[in-house]
């Protein structure tokens, strides 16, 4: 799988290591920003209140 | 076959450091952004107050009543209508910090408990005669009610609405009890031991720290109040 996606990067050792660096940094921003928000409320942290009102 | 178990092997990398972010994410990331969003929440509701203070007649057309600061500190009047999710009071809790201080925000809605403590909707207002109930994280978003087992009896709990102080003294507590029992925040709480109406506060967060298998609850009475201009209550001074 990384292999593939190294295969298929384009430029020389260098630019793919940039690029595959964007590209953990890129995923790492939408985990953070959309589904761990999203993941978050099924887990138990949130129910602290009687009857979840 | 050596792509397919290479394939499966990296799968299972990948899976596992989306966990160990995930646990960063609830226990760190929650956390930074939670203490930012109070902040912001703290800093609104001082200049929402300056701005008021500088402007009565604003204030008053807004129903938010400059009157409060004049009138019988037992009962504080003119309340602005609380608007879900918005805050109009700041918490301060000596025992959990000198410096401990969170917004309380309208509604229990898991989205406000991730800026502030959540006021249960349908308990009575700050300084009334009824059940004054708020919710706060025990863990994550900021942690705000991490040390709630400390409370004891006595301890002060200090609300300020912009007008008035509000030192509330903790009367029993904590409790622990189910999450379906609703009675704690009646407007005279069961098993609180209080047995007339009165103006009470309740505090419910979640037990154990990272579970939600029980709720803990503290309760407290209105023990005194006293307008801003008067300085802060003698619970605050060091």
């Amino acid at each position: 799988m990384y292999g593939w996606i190294w295969r298929h990067l384009p430029g020389n050792v260098w630019i793919k290591a940039l690029i595959s660096l964007l590209l953990v940094l890129a995923v790492v921003y939408v985990l953070f920003q959309y589904v761990f928000p999203w993941a978050e409320p099924l887990l138990p942290f949130n129910d602290v209140t009687v009857d979840n009102q | 076959m050596r792509v397919i178990v290479r394939t499966v092997s990296e799968l299972c990398i990948t899976v596992g450091a989306v966990m160990v972010l995930f646990v960063a994410y609830v226990l760190f990331w929650t956390g930074v952004r939670a203490d930012g969003v109070m902040h912001d929440q703290i800093d609104q509701l001082h200049r929402q107050w300056s701005q008021s203070a500088a402007h009565p007649s604003a204030t008053a057309s807004k129903g938010s009543g400059g009157s409060g600061a004049s009138g019988s500190p037992a009962s504080p009047a003119a309340p602005a209508a609380y608007h879900y999710g918005k805050p109009f009071a700041i918490m301060y809790i000596p025992r959990l910090g000198f410096t401990w201080n969170k917004p309380v925000l309208e509604g229990t809605g898991t989205d406000v408990l991730k800026k502030g403590l959540a006021h249960y909707a349908r308990t009575a207002r700050l300084g009334q005669v009824g059940n004054f109930a708020v919710a706060g994280h025990r863990r994550t978003y900021g942690d705000p009610f991490k040390d709630f087992p400390r409370l004891r009896p006595g301890d002060a709990i200090v609300l300020t609405d912009g007008t008035t102080w509000f030192t509330y003294r903790i009367d029993k507590g904590p409790y622990k009890t189910v999450p379906s029992d609703v009675e704690v925040i009646n407007p005279v709480p069961r098993k609180s031991g209080y047995t007339r109406p009165g103006r009470y506060l309740t505090l419910t967060t979640c037990d154990p720290e990272w579970g939600h298998s029980h709720r803990l609850i503290v309760w407290a009475h209105l023990d005194s109040t006293q307008p801003v201009e008067a300085g802060k209550p003698s619970a605050l001074r060091r």
